[in-house]
């Protein structure tokens, strides 16, 4: 069955998903009720989102020194910064963008620091690692050296792990006894207790085993969870009795004498409006009961009221219960009545989580005699109640969901288990100019390689190819004559390796799809079985996600029951804004380590050679494979999606095909199950606009004088918190806010009215509560813990934890959200513009110079404070002062922090800055701090990030601003003259659409055209990043038309539009930091103008200065092209690299042209 | 100086009364035969659209029929000789490759241009080698870790040779001895009748701002072309039959490297750094080659290409000593026969490459060294620039010189060795003129080297006179 939105009696209108994930339903036994995940629906009328405040932070300036090249006519006015008003078209697309502001601003933060220090978060991690952490090519050697504890035992099996398997043996899964997990021990329900880390869980339907709860006949939910023992055994588990369920409120006069005739007449109703009935369902809705329980959203007097819980047979029901109900159902007694549903809109597993208190990654133990073992399942079920296992974990139990405990990840319960991480590539061999197809071109190598989460290295190194292959040290090769062959032993070795999380570099939109489709072509019949689960067949479908941090994607997935499928592309498309997504540049970016990359041409040619050619694309088909294991644990993602994942309490698979809003949904489910809170299903509909936030516009201007920066820390959640904003104390009526008096609420900025936590604490400022204090314990932990692992869980919690407090925000933001709340999320930034307002009046009211102090404070955007002595430590003891005075005329726990001194400091504009930042120590500064200017910005050339970058350094680091623009001047004049060598010149757009689809005509588009008219194999396809230059073409010519490709442009020798990259990329942001040291109109006339001049000289003066050329560009030369040999790690083989994105490939093609013409030249000399 | 002839004559030292102008004694230079052997160094039409893989290629396929018969010698005739392909673990055999040696502080062009690290600049070292280097072998296919009785840091990059030992199936060969080439065949020394002297300098250093060396280096010119010392010294020098000065004629301070990366219009009014110097270094050769044949090599710093072999100076830069028969302007490394002795010898980057990535420090010894290996640049072109050459690998000794120099040596030193097949090399590092004010002396006769060092402010208080002749 076809999951269409008609399917599930929705109207296909509202329910394109909003930030969700459509999923399809499972086929098979085991087949998941087909539904919408949708968060909700986005419609065409749907709103702008709040916007948030974009000033948060308060400034301050006490300027004595006037600023080099201020601007006395800027003074600087207080200005609303509307943003986010009128519904026009283009904003609208923008859904929800405040939802995950906070969050992107947070992560943007860090990844600034990233690419500034090299990636300081991840320092401490790189000590440990440097042993491994090698310099670039040796790879191979890198393999060879990784050393196994369990060697020594291999040895002793007399089984080499290199050894070659001749072409054509026989395959068994017991080819290597350390593919397999660890045995494991017997287990006495009886006598022993279970205890595993739940890393996946999903439901199925089913039949409910012997002994455990649920119902006897027919079709019930079982939920199922995967994990593994402390010992590295796999568990799957079986958990029985646990019932979807919702509310709807009593009608009046309904007691328990009615619970039976509602039940009916719904049960019926349901059922009438099933279409079909293929399960043969006969009760649909289980029980009904009343339980006293409250609306969340608004304060009504903390009115207890009845509610009907309504349980049904399976999740699948629940939407037609909810729909007939709404549409009105009448029965016995009474009339007809319209039903709002509460909580019918929660996913199952999630019910099923809140219920249970299970969280993501969490460890659940079993207790002795709760639980039941099955036995390996040799013949065919003979009694339907005793079941035999149906996965290929190691244990396989039943339990009933009352009788299990899961254990809070706190203390010696956040320990990970030994999970297994698997990370594949696999290389195919594509036709000449045509990008492989799975129907057409065969798989020709898969690596493998396998790490136990918490270990440095892998301890699996396998490829399997297709024809013979020499032997690489270090790893196993399996060598198969028969594609067939490779594909099933490669399926086989998957279940026996058992991998719990799967990784590798777009591994969901282009390996599993191309392995799945060839097996299907192959008639591979045994290989699509990827899963735990025996006779779950994984199949591809097509998945549309789409959310305001990553926008629209089009995405594949599979099903792979018990294992988590963590594509380290999706991980960093999510996580990271970077200039290039290959693997290439990401490892260069993180590792600062090249890999060879080899084009797909060349591959077919590697492969049709000999076992020595095969060999090499082996070694850099395991390389592939390696590098996302090493980028997993450098970026520790696994570590930090765990923990985000225990925090907000929803299954790690969510965090990587899910929004943000469902985690906040998790926490407030919880939160309010305490309170018997429920909550409502709204249906999202437009709303009012409200101003965005205010920014006070900054003072431009080079300030060579220490700025303090103070900064209001987790501005919204503390707002949140100290204004006791929830839904559960919002006034909606005035009859409710009549019934109190004028001191239990409050009236905010927005004229909203919330009452205050005397009357009633709210639940979101309990859930940031808690979620802050849990991040100042996960510090306090983290300054104390000195075990490195445990330090990166720990870091890697506060961090999920912040970024979990953040989105609280958004999420009452979010318009097609779960449960917006326009009135919070106004008031938050209202409260937040109003803040910043009394900040900078009570800063400027008491530092002047009339109260004792040296002079007149100042706010900029942020808190500025200046001391007369040109001293950090001076400037630092203000900061506190300041912070801590201002601190105390807020309401706690809403606090104004000191944060960084900037010394000097350039001030572009209220998103762009650079300073040197002084945090740690007042003598050194601890890093180069740019925002918003061009040192990230991928439309640009890298020209531009270099020579603003070095500009930077040379005004803030050597106070050196004449130094800078002279810099400016010189680099300006090279590229007019053509000295600027390629690779800085190169623009990279990504190819997103066709150039039918795209509205206008753009550079990159054409290029990809020509290109493919020129040779179809080595054009751009869709959804690569295409790299061009500008070439000087006919007077008049559209710029679009004079885009072109590097290497043609080097093999050609065809003149670059140097007056281009002038004038549309280096002008503005140069004019831009200059401007504030030059004044506007300087900058332009010192900067932008360049000489030419020429005189002859004698032949030996001239000799010598070409002699000297041809010497600097000898040195190059060699220095290169070695450099790609140690990087391609072999000496004796020609280097094929076509990496595009190493900095030194145009370089190279470059010098090798440069040389030849030289070469020429100077032997006109009669050389 | 001239050893045989340094006893001085009554009546005759420098004080007694200047004998008239047509009693002067002429004194005839010796002349010696000299051919040129140097080809092998010149490049013809030159092209850069190669690889480096192939210099390697050839390197390592000229030298394993040697490498074999070394190892075969060594460890006797039924040693197996294995590719690393046909390798298996535990298995005692024997390997011929080129040594990689991994050096994590080796600099890396690419972490210079990468635009995000540049703002931390990569210390300058003296050497690079560290603990974490690994030593890696690698034959025409496939590479493998070394380890065991090899001393790592010695070790470099580019280097033939035969492992014996194991792999022990980790990956990793142990390796339980090594032999290199050793020195190759040696054409029999003429017997020289008379003493005939070459005059090796390198390190001129014109144009460094070091002023006190030009002193020295004029001394030089006038001791050569006996306008110093007394009758017996004059007739010393006339002894002297060749100058040959090994490289680094200009000063490193005549260098503007940047100057390369500044745009043309702004270096078309400026003269390179080196135009003063060259003119200088013309009339300093002019003295000499009015009176004395002088090979000229180029060294790094001289106008010339960078990679080796560095082809000879261009003449044009010379207007006035070009002029001159005498005046060779000649490669680096050169190579030449000299009354049938055979001299090669380079401006000393080889050795000065080697010095940097390994744990030798004398030059001497590396001098050696390389002899052993046969080779005479082993880290070209992996450290040390070099032509992309295609199909031969010039730098292999193909034959035993007798006379082998290297320049620009922080110090002199000279040995003679003796090789196992009989080949007799006297060994002399040039010592860099500016700093040191010594050149050297080569006896062609006897092989006997000695050093003369241009000292005008004596500093020991037992030196006599401006001119210091130490033996």
């Amino acid at each position: 069955m076809k999951c269409t939105p008609t399917a599930v009696g929705a109207n296909p209108n509202k329910e394109i998903c909003g930030e969700g994930v459509r999923r399809g339903q499972r086929p098979g036994l085991n087949a998941r009720d087909s539904h919408w995940f949708g968060a909700s629906a986005v419609c065409p009328r749907r709103r702008t989102p709040p916007a948030p405040v974009a000033g948060r932070r308060a400034a301050a300036v006490i300027p004595f020194a006037a600023p080099i090249g201020s601007f006395p006519h800027l003074s600087p006015p207080l200005c609303k910064n509307v943003r986010g008003t009128g519904c026009f078209p283009q904003t609208r697309a923008a859904i929800g963008r405040a939802e995950v502001k906070e969050g992107r601003d947070m992560e943007f933060k860090r990844r600034n620091n990233d690419s500034l220090m090299g990636g300081a978060p991840q320092s401490k991690w790189a000590k440990k690692n440097t042993e491994w952490e090698d310099s670039p090519s040796q790879f191979e050697e890198e393999l060879s050296m990784f050393l196994d504890a369990d060697m020594d035992i291999e040895d002793q099996e007399g089984q080499a792990s290199h050894d070659v398997i001749p072409v054509g043996d026989l395959f068994t899964t017991d080819l290597n006894p350390r593919w397999r997990r660890p045995p494991a021990p017997a287990l006495d329900p009886s006598t022993d207790t279970l205890v595993f880390q739940q890393i996946d869980l999903d439901y199925y339907l089913g039949v409910t085993a012997a002994g455990m709860p649920g119902q006897s006949q027919g079709k019930a939910p079982i939920v199922r969870m995967f994990g593994v023992t402390d010992n590295g055994n796999s568990v799957c588990c079986h958990i029985h009795g646990f019932a979807p369920y919702f509310y709807v409120p009593a009608p009046n006069g309904f007691t328990s004498a009615h619970l039976g005739e509602f039940q009916n007449e719904l049960n019926s109703a349901v059922l009438k409006d099933m279409r079909s009935n293929k399960d043969n369902i006969s009760v649909t809705v289980l029980a009904v009961d009343i339980t006293r329980k409250e609306n969340m959203y608004g304060y009504h007097g903390k009115r207890v009221l009845d509610f009907l819980r309504i349980t049904m047979a399976m999740p699948r029901l629940i939407a037609p219960a909810k729909r007939l109900l709404e549409q009105g159902l009448k029965f016995g007694p009474f009339p007809l009545h319209y039903y709002q549903a509460f909580e019918a809109n929660i996913d199952f597993e999630i019910r099923f989580m809140v219920d249970t208190n299970v969280v993501g990654c969490c460890w659940i133990e079993l207790p002795k005699g709760k639980y039941r073992v099955r036995a390996e399942n040799d013949l065919l079920v003979t009694d339907s109640q005793c079941l035999g296992k149906v996965s290929f974990c190691q244990y396989e139990v039943d339990i009933g969901w009352t009788d299990f405990v899961s254990h809070p990840a706190e203390g010696d319960w956040q320990r990970i288990a030994p999970l297994r991480v698997l990370s594949f590539d696999i290389e195919c061999a594509g036709r000449k100019g045509i990008f492989p197809e799975a129907d057409k071109d065969p798989v020709i190598q898969i690596a493998s390689m396998v790490q136990r989460q918490g270990e440095t290295e892998p301890f699996i190194r396998t490829v399997f190819t297709l024809q013979s292959c020499a032997s690489i040290v270090g790893s196993q090769i399996l060598c198969f004559t028969q594609e067939t062959k490779l594909l099933q032993s490669w399926a086989e070795f998957l279940r026996t390796v058992d991998p719990d999380i799967i990784t590798g570099y777009n591994i969901q939109n282009f390996d599993f799809p191309y392995l799945l489709n060839r097996a299907a072509t192959l008639k591979v019949n045994p290989f699509p079985y990827l899963g735990r689960i025996r006779n779950s067949k994984s199949v591809l479908r097509d998945l549309n996600f789409q959310s305001k941090q990553m926008g629209r994607r089009e995405n594949k997935t599979m099903n792979m029951e018990g294992r988590v499928q963590f594509d380290l592309l999706q991980v960093l498309l999510r996580d990271y804004k970077l200039r290039s997504y290959t693997l290439n540049a990401v490892s260069f970016h993180f590792l600062q380590e090249q890999k060879e990359d080899v084009q797909h041409s060349i591959i077919t040619d590697l492969q049709n050679g000999n076992e020595q050619t095969r060999r090499r694309l082996a070694v850099y088909c395991l390389k592939d494979a390696y590098l996302p294991l090493r980028l997993l644990q450098k970026l520790m993602c696994v570590i930090n999606y765990m923990e985000m994942a225990r925090v907000t309490g929803v299954p790690l698979t969510y965090l990587l095909s899910r929004g943000q809003q469902i985690k906040v949904v998790s926490q407030l489910l919880r939160q309010a199950m305490k309170q018997d809170l429920v909550m409502p299903v709204v249906k999202t509909e437009g709303g009012e606009d409200y101003t965005g936030a205010t920014v006070i516009e900054p003072e431009k201007g080079y300030y060579s004088i220490p700025i303090a920066t103070l900064d209001f820390s987790s501005l919204y959640p503390s707002i949140m918190m100290a204004h006791n904003l929830c839904y559960t104390t919002l006034l909606q009526n005035t009859q409710d806010k009549d019934s109190l008096s004028p001191e239990d609420f409050i009236k905010t900025p927005t004229g909203n009215f919330f009452v205050k936590s005397s009357v009633r604490k709210g639940l979101l400022p309990e859930i940031l509560e808690n979620l802050l204090s849990a991040r100042k314990r996960a510090k306090a932990e983290l300054k104390k813990e000195t075990d490195p692992f445990k330090r990166q869980v720990l870091d890697g919690r506060q961090l999920a934890l912040k970024i979990s407090a953040n989105s609280v925000y958004g999420f009452t933001g979010a318009q097609v959200g779960k449960l917006p709340c326009l009135e919070i999320s106004q008031s938050v930034t209202g409260f937040g513009r109003q803040m910043i307002e009394q900040t900078k009046q009570l800063v400027e009211s008491k530092y002047t110079i009339s109260n004792g102090y040296q002079a007149d404070a100042k706010i900029l955007t942020r808190s500025w404070l200046s001391s007369e002595l040109p001293q950090v430590n001076e400037a630092m003891s203000i900061g506190r002062e300041a912070a801590e005075w201002v601190s105390s005329h807020f309401i706690s726990p809403i606090k104004l922090e000191f944060e960084k001194v900037y010394y000097p400091y350039l001030l572009i504009n209220k998103k762009r800055y650079a300073g040197l930042y002084f945090s740690s120590s007042a003598d050194t500064h601890d890093k180069m701090d740019c925002k918003g200017i061009e040192t990230v910005r991928r439309d640009n050339c890298p020209l531009v990030a270099n020579l603003i970058n070095t500009c930077l350094q040379k005004i803030l680091i050597d106070r050196d601003p004449q130094g800078a623009v002279d810099h400016a001047k010189e680099v300006i004049s090279d590229l007019l003259c053509n000295r600027i060598d390629i690779s800085q010149l190169v623009i990279t757009k990504e190819l997103t659409r066709t150039a039918q689809e795209y509205a206008g005509k753009q550079a990159h588009v054409e290029l990809a055209e020509r290109m493919r008219k020129r040779d179809a194999g080595s054009a751009p396809n869709l959804g690569d990043r295409v790299p061009y230059v500008i070439i000087k073409a006919a007077k008049g010519a559209a710029a679009y038309m004079k885009s072109e490709d590097p290497i043609y442009v080097l093999e050609n020798s065809i003149p670059i539009d140097t007056q281009y990259y002038l004038e549309q990329q280096l002008s503005k942001p140069l004019l831009r930091i200059f401007e504030p040291i030059l004044g506007e109109s300087k900058a332009e006339s010192v900067l932008l103008t360049a000489v030419c001049d020429f005189c002859k000289k004698k032949e030996s003066e001239l000799y010598q200065k070409e002699i000297y050329h041809l010497n600097t560009l000898e040195e190059r030369f060699s220095r290169l092209w070695t450099q790609c040999q140690r990087c391609q790690g072999s000496l004796h083989e020609d280097v094929l690299c076509t990496s595009r994105d190493c900095p030194i490939f145009y370089m190279r093609k470059k010098v090798q042209k440069d040389l030849d013409d030289q070469s020429k030249l100077v032997s006109r000399f009669g050389w | 100086m001239f050893s045989d002839l340094s006893g001085q004559k009554q009546g005759q030292c420098l004080l007694s009364p200047p004998l008239f102008e047509d009693q002067a004694p002429v004194f005839e230079r010796t002349s010696s035969r000299y051919c040129p052997r140097s080809e092998r160094y010149s490049l013809g039409e030159r092209s850069f659209s190669r690889q480096y893989a192939h210099i390697y290629a050839a390197r390592l396929m000229q030298m394993k029929p040697l490498l074999s018969e070394a190892a075969q010698q060594k460890w006797g005739a039924e040693v197996p000789i294995k590719k690393l392909c046909d390798l298996q673990a535990g298995e005692q055999c024997c390997i011929v490759g080129t040594l990689f040696k991994g050096m994590e502080l080796q600099p890396s062009i690419l972490k210079e241009i990468s635009d995000e690290l540049n703002l931390l600049p990569q210390p300058a070292r003296v050497k690079y080698i560290s603990e974490t280097d690994k030593l890696i072998l690698e034959d025409e296919l496939q590479r493998i870790k070394l380890e065991g009785k090899i001393d790592r840091d010695k070790c470099v990059t580019g280097s033939v040779i035969a492992v014996y030992g194991a792999e022990k199936n980790d990956g990793i060969f142990t390796v339980e001895d090594f032999c290199t080439a050793d020195f190759p065949a040696q054409t029999p020394r003429p017997a020289l009748s008379c003493d005939t002297f070459v005059l090796l300098a390198s390190g001129l250093g014109l144009g460094s701002s070091r002023a006190d060396s030009m002193l020295g280096l004029q001394l030089l010119v006038d001791m050569v072309t006996g306008q110093l010392g007394e009758q017996q010294e004059q007739n010393g020098a006339a002894t002297i039959s060749r100058i040959i000065l090994a490289g680094n004629l200009l000063s490193q301070n005549t260098q503007e490297k940047d100057a390369a990366l500044k745009p043309k219009y702004l270096t078309k009014k400026t003269q390179a750094g080196s135009v003063e110097a060259v003119r200088l270094l013309d009339e300093l050769l002019l003295q000499l080659v009015a009176s004395v044949p002088v090979d000229v090599m180029p060294g790094q710093y001289d106008p010339t290409n960078y990679t080796l072999p560095q082809q000879p100076l261009h003449p044009c830069m010379f207007p006035l000593s070009s002029a001159y028969p005498t005046l060779h302007l000649v490669s680096n490394p050169y190579q030449a026969d000299i009354d049938g002795v055979r001299v090669l010898g380079t401006s000393g980057q080889n050795v000065r490459d080697i010095q940097r990535y390994s744990s030798m420090d004398n030059h001497l010894d590396i001098l050696e060294e390389t002899l052993q290996l046969q080779h005479m640049a082993p880290t070209a072109p992996d450290t040390l620039g070099c032509y992309p050459f295609y199909q031969k690998d010039p730098f292999i000794l193909e034959d035993c010189p007798h006379v082998y120099f290297s320049g620009n040596a922080p110090s002199f030193q000279s040995k003679i060795i003796t090789g196992a097949g009989g080949q007799e090399v006297l060994l002399v590092t040039v010592p860099e003129f500016s700093g040191t004010q010594t050149a050297c002396l080569v006896n062609l006769r006897t092989l006997s080297c000695e050093p003369v060092t241009f000292s005008a402010f004596c500093v020991g208080e037992d030196e006599e006179g401006p001119m210091n002749v130490s033996h």
